[in-house]
């Protein structure tokens, strides 16, 4: 089936931002408190990566997405203060990263609201949009968000174009990403604690760009949601803000939407189709709905 | 040239152990394959007209029952690989009877015929089941390494060995939660990755063995990563005097 994008474009692209600056070393090491080297490499997202990243993005007036633990607003208020003043999106992703898969429906619900008050209160601004910071959403938070008020997710990997969440979150609308689009599983790296836990080469940066075409050009080829992923302290070294913009650049050329989340989740909710019943979200909902109430 | 296929969807240990049931993203992940992954497979295959061999636990036949009739309307292979991926060497000889039973029930029912080829899930089993595989009617097994053309087990089940070196797990796979790498290793250049394969393909040619490969459409299917499959059997196709075959038919011509 054919996506009719908006403007006629032939496909969709969402940028999409994970600012997590130490909580990307203390959510996988949390005993690193005290260790300035490795908390360095976070800090460097905020201080060094967000402005870098900011600039690129407004070298070609690419729209973004940001998802930011609430924890980072009263720490980093002049960083969220740009991105906001420079006309992104701000999507919550809980408080600190704390791993959703570990605590139940309630306990994500709360994280989520102590984080959606910290947007108003530091920023006057309420997101729309969930993405889990780590772990999975449990499998009824999608219906929470929706009586909450939120009108997307970022958090499933089943598709490659928006679909709705099962019923009785139908109406939520969910942007599925992808690891292979994603900076973190390339070029995330702490030689101590190790992070990656087996400390893997980090990846060349001339073969990420590969991938990346290589897989934007088939998403344009065939009108789907192409949806990248990156991290401030990863992507914006002086060296790989320059892949950034090689791949931006060939985006841009291309016939397509570049869109916020938000927007792309609107064009959805409006005149996305309903999902057919072997959908992944519909066959998953079927089996645990036979099980649990 | 026996292209083959692991279309597990989200079978597998979470799934074996329950957690999947806790985990929809780790659910999504895998029903990506028969979701979106195989269609995008099944067309570049029939736009080149190439026959292929597609292992389905079972439990994948019973939840996309529709897409895995357009692999058999399309005239390539099913094979069995177990029910919801099952590890065979955990499993004791009445175990595997029980699960091989009821997916080859599963596959008559919703498929219209029963599996003549076997693709151990994770790869091992137990000593006694190339015999209990001969027992049960299989004809032919893809689940050993060590060779780079079929051979005989002791039972005369053929085995078409396929190589980790062909497998799209060990370049492509990416999970956390489970963390698959297990110490989170990169996921490899595309580019390198069709390199290695046009390479091991080449050899292949020149040596005039069999090659069969162990891709996952959870993982091959992505759309990019369809286009470099497609960029790889345009390769095999130019190289001239290949024969492209089903497990199935190589197995019955190496029995004659």
């Amino acid at each position: 089936m054919t996506i009719a994008w908006p403007h006629g474009r032939a496909a969709a692209v969402v940028i999409t931002v994970a600012f997590e600056a130490e909580l990307a070393i203390l959510s996988v090491a949390p005993d690193a408190t005290d260790r300035a080297k490795s908390l360095s490499v976070g800090t460097y997202g905020a201080t060094r990566g967000v402005p870098r990243l900011l600039a690129e993005l407004a070298r070609r007036g690419t729209p973004s997405t940001w998802f930011v633990p609430s924890a980072l607003l009263e720490r980093y208020p002049e960083q969220v203060g740009a991105i906001r003043d420079a006309g992104h999106e701000l999507a919550n992703c809980g408080v600190a990263l704390e791993d959703f898969g570990a605590v139940d429906t309630a306990v994500q619900l709360a994280m989520v609201r102590r984080a959606q008050e910290a947007f108003q209160h530091s920023l006057g601004v309420l997101p729309t949009g969930f993405r889990v910071g780590r772990g999975e959403m449990s499998p009824g938070l999608p219906a929470a968000l929706e009586a909450e008020g939120f009108t997307w997710t970022s958090s499933l990997r089943g598709d490659d174009r928006p679909h709705f969440h099962a019923a009785p979150a139908g109406r939520l609308v969910e942007i599925p990403q992808h690891h292979q689009l994603d900076d973190g599983p390339y070029f995330a790296f702490n030689l101590d604690p190790p992070i990656p836990p087996g400390s893997p080469r980090i990846a060349p940066t001339g073969d990420v760009l590969d991938n990346w075409v290589t897989e934007f050009d088939a998403y344009h080829a065939e009108g789907l949601c192409f949806v990248l992923t990156l991290h401030p302290e990863l992507i914006a070294t002086p060296g790989r803000i320059g892949m950034l913009a090689q791949f931006l650049d060939h985006v841009h050329n291309r016939d397509v939407w570049l869109a916020t989340a938000g927007e792309v989740a609107r064009f959805w909710g409006e005149h996305g189709p309903a999902n057919p019943p072997e959908h992944p979200v519909e066959v998953y909902h079927r089996i645990i709905g036979a099980t649990t109430p | 040239m026996a292209l083959a296929f692991d279309l597990d969807g989200p079978t597998g240990d979470a799934m074996l152990s329950g957690a999947i049931w806790d985990r929809p993203a780790y659910f999504s992940l895998g029903g990506y394959g028969p979701w979106r992954g195989l269609d995008r497979i099944l067309r570049l295959l029939a736009e080149r007209a190439v026959p292929a061999t597609f292992f389905v636990p079972a439990w994948v036949v019973e939840h996309w029952p529709a897409q895995c009739r357009r692999i058999v309307e399309a005239g390539h292979e099913v094979g069995h690989h177990g029910y919801r991926h099952e590890r065979y060497w955990d499993l004791s000889s009445s175990a595997q009877r029980a699960v091989i039973e009821r997916s080859q029930e599963i596959f008559d029912r919703e498929l219209g015929g029963t599996a003549v080829g076997f693709r151990t899930p994770s790869g091992d089993w137990r000593p006694e089941t190339p015999d209990l595989l001969s027992a049960m009617g299989f004809s032919y097994s893809s689940s050993m390494r060590g060779d780079d053309r079929p051979y005989l087990h002791p039972s005369g089940l053929v085995e078409i060995p396929a190589r980790s070196e062909m497998d799209d797990y060990a370049s492509f796979a990416y999970t956390r939660n489970p963390d698959w790498p297990s110490g989170g290793s990169r996921i490899a250049s595309y580019r390198a990755t069709l390199d290695s394969w046009t390479r091991e393909f080449d050899g292949y040619h020149a040596e005039g063995l069999c090659l069969t490969t162990i891709f996952h459409p959870k993982v091959i299917g992505t759309p990019g990563r369809a286009a470099l499959l497609a960029r790889w059997i345009d390769h095999m196709s130019a190289a001239g005097g290949v024969w492209f075959a089903t497990c199935r038919e190589v197995a019955r011509w190496w029995r004659r």
